[in-house]
């Protein structure tokens, strides 16, 4: 999968380079608006991520021209400027993401990830991870065979993580698709969350399905 | 200060010292000569009445005469040739004609003062009108003539012309223009002196006004208009520009203080990355001891990231252009999602949560997102500073009758309270009621701020009391429509 990245600020290039190469992506980098414009016209790639404000051409210009082109490529925004008609702007050119600065990066690789259509939610009637066994339809969760006794809002999270299982969430996310918080202040209530429903699926048992990923959020995978 | 430049170059009759002058000086021309050309008309007027009224007797003496005593020329004669001739001043003459307008009696020296063909003339083409014509000597004279029956009845018709002498009249109404205009000029030099004196007086205090006003910038913003001493409508002015005085003095402490705290509240989280990373680098270390200082450096990276967009979301709540996506939210369904996020956190405390459901179900237009946090915010300062045991209750209603419209939202807690000093400045950004426990707690000091921007965004309003040792009760009140 070819990534196409256009951003000027070199520190941010290198590290959005580094960190979807790490994902398993080949990333293109260009420094400005026309050299991007020129690339995404020659090669085919799978996404675009556009900074907006670009020497040469800016974001919005690109994204226009490229579009006149016929190219279909998905787009995701990067801007240090956050306003709703901004937002507008991007959507209405075409653009398909929008992330404002400073993000998280594990945001950044869930959004590309979902554009792109990577990991296809799993629409499953039961997920198992090693001996972990959640039962979507009927909300039943057993762990070595043993039923532990879940919230709803526990479940919740616990199916969310599981869905995504390999993937880092962030706690603006997990707040969002579990209580509906649209608001990304005071996440560590998330962690709480967690806490406890660690306290109910992995403290009993020798191997830890939950992990912390320091300051990105949470992943739930089956480290051997 | 150009400002000041292009106020002094101002040309002269735009200053409000010429226009008050010029007014105060045209008003008062306008008095003094309405005043003077009125009493003139009124004596021309009676002067020349008292003319008409003397001719009009002397007529009707000698037409009496005639008619009663046609024989009597002694009568006549003493009548027409002494009576006139006995006078000093306003000599009249007075001629009387047979119907063959042949002389009968002359009053004598009339030929000398007038010109008797003109003065014939001139009665023949008016006749029975008194008129005025001028006398050999350059006098003025009132002339009537009118015919006169002799005898009774009647043996001819005799015709009487009497002229009287106005030239003393005439003097007296010339001296009396003379007078008219000397006192206009005089009038007319004077009365600007006066209105300008008048009006530099009145200017003089918002003249003094500008100067003081002139000398205030952002270093001496302290300095204030003396109020005493102006006249009343000057001295409001000056309370006025006071009080606008006081509020700049405000807002720049405001923004001068804002300021500070800002660079405080970035240089912490800058400062550990900073110290932290420096350290890691002066000598090789573990992987798991570098795994250690970037993750601490990606917490404070994050602190950061929440501070930035804390302060961006206050600014832009600020900005007139700002707009709301309002739609109609059931609010004890969003208290709900709220207790819910908050239960954990809660029961981690040891503190019971709860909404307290109304009797009718609440529903207003509101951005539902914005009112989430606000909300958020509240339980999540009430979790912070409720000790293990208590409570927080979440409860919304509408309004009582006076304020129908507004719906009420109310965070409670029977935590430790705010002290009584505090309260006007909780809503206050980077404002901590406890300092020492700013940084450890993780808030950015802006969560009671953002909530009150929010209010005031939904053109609503916050309250607070609170209690030290009881609790806190925050009250959200926010119109029910958006549409207003």
């Amino acid at each position: 999968m070819r990534i196409l990245v256009i951003e000027d600020e070199s520190k941010t290039a290198k590290f959005l380079k580094k960190g979807l190469s790490e994902a398993g992506f080949v990333v293109d980098v260009a420094g400005d608006g026309l050299e991007g414009l020129y690339l995404a016209q020659e090669v085919d790639f799978e996404l675009l991520i556009l900074d907006v404000m670009l020497p040469g051409l800016d974001g919005w210009q690109v994204l226009t021209r490229l579009r006149q082109a016929g190219r279909r490529a998905p787009v995701l925004f990067l801007t240090a400027r956050d306003a709703v008609h901004e937002r507008v702007r991007g959507f209405e050119l075409g653009g398909d993401d929008y992330l404002v600065k400073p993000f998280a990066f594990s945001e950044l690789l869930a959004r590309v990830r979902s554009l792109l259509r990577r990991v296809p939610l799993r629409q499953l009637e039961t997920i198992r991870m090693a001996d972990l066994e959640i039962d979507l339809a009927r909300q039943r969760v057993t762990r070595a065979g043993q039923r532990l006794d879940l919230t709803a809002k526990q479940f919740l999270l616990l199916s969310l993580l599981a869905r995504r299982a390999g993937e880092v969430l962030s706690r603006t996310l997990i707040a969002e698709a579990v209580w509906d918080m649209n608001f990304d202040s005071d996440t560590n209530v998330v962690d709480v969350s967690v806490r406890r429903l660690r306290s109910k699926v992995d403290d009993p048992f020798p191997l830890k399905l939950i992990h912390t990923v320091r300051g990105a959020g949470y992943v739930l995978e089956c480290e051997q | 200060m150009s400002w000041n430049a292009s106020n002094s170059a101002a040309p002269w009759w735009r200053t409000l010292a010429f226009r008050l002058s010029a007014g105060y000086a045209l008003a008062g021309l306008c008095l003094v000569f309405l005043a003077t050309a009125s009493l003139y008309l009124v004596l021309r007027a009676e002067l020349e009445k008292s003319t008409d009224l003397f001719l009009a007797d002397k007529l009707h003496v000698v037409r009496t005469l005639l008619r009663e005593r046609p024989d009597d020329w002694d009568a006549l004669r003493e009548e027409i040739e002494l009576e006139s001739a006995a006078r000093r001043y306003e000599q009249f003459y007075i001629r009387l004609l047979d119907e063959h307008a042949r002389p009968l009696l002359t009053t004598p020296r009339m030929a000398e003062q007038l010109n008797l063909s003109l003065l014939a003339s001139q009665i023949e083409r008016r006749p029975d009108h008194p008129f005025s014509m001028k006398g050999t000597h350059g006098q003025t004279f009132w002339v009537t003539s009118a015919s006169a029956e002799v005898g009774s009845p009647s043996k001819r018709t005799d015709t009487v012309e009497i002229a009287i002498d106005v030239s003393q009249q005439e003097a007296l109404l010339a001296r009396y223009r003379r007078w008219f205009l000397a006192t206009l000029l005089g009038c007319f030099a004077i009365f600007p002196l006066i209105g300008y004196r008048v009006a530099r007086h009145g200017i003089r205090p918002v003249e003094e006004i500008a100067t003081t006003a002139q000398h205030i910038s952002s270093t001496n913003l302290h300095e204030r208009i003396l109020p005493e001493g102006y006249p009343f409508e000057l001295a409001s002015l000056a309370h006025t520009f006071n009080k606008m005085l006081d509020r700049l003095e405000e807002s720049f402490q405001r923004i001068s203080r804002f300021s500070a705290d800002i660079a405080h509240d970035l240089r912490t989280p800058v400062n550990n990355i900073r110290g932290e990373t420096e350290v890691a680098l002066v000598r090789e270390r573990t992987a798991d001891e570098y795994r250690d200082v970037l993750g601490s450096c990606l917490e404070e990276a994050v602190r950061l990231s929440d501070l930035i967009s804390d302060l961006l979301f206050l600014a832009r709540a600020e900005s007139p252009l700002s707009h709301l996506r309002r739609e109609r939210v059931n609010v004890a369904e969003l208290l709900d999602g709220v207790r819910d996020y908050y239960q954990a956190s809660a029961e981690d405390g040891g503190i019971s949560l709860s909404t307290a459901a109304g009797a009718e179900p609440v529903i207003a237009e509101m951005d539902r997102s914005l009112v989430q946090r606000a909300v958020g915010n509240l339980v999540s300062n009430a979790v912070t500073h409720t000790p293990s045991g208590g409570s927080i209750v979440l409860a919304t209603k509408l309004g009582t009758r006076a304020e129908a419209s507004t719906v009420h939202i109310e965070v409670s807690d029977t935590g430790e309270g705010i002290p009584p000093e505090a309260l006007p400045k909780v809503f206050d950004r980077f404002y901590r009621v406890d300092t020492s426990r700013s940084q450890a707690s993780g808030g950015t000091g802006l969560g009671l701020a953002i909530v009150q921007s929010i209010m005031l965004l939904h053109g609503g309003s916050v309250g607070i009391d609170s209690q030290v040792g009881q609790g806190t009760r925050v009250t959200l009140r926010m119109p029910v429509s958006g549409s207003r």
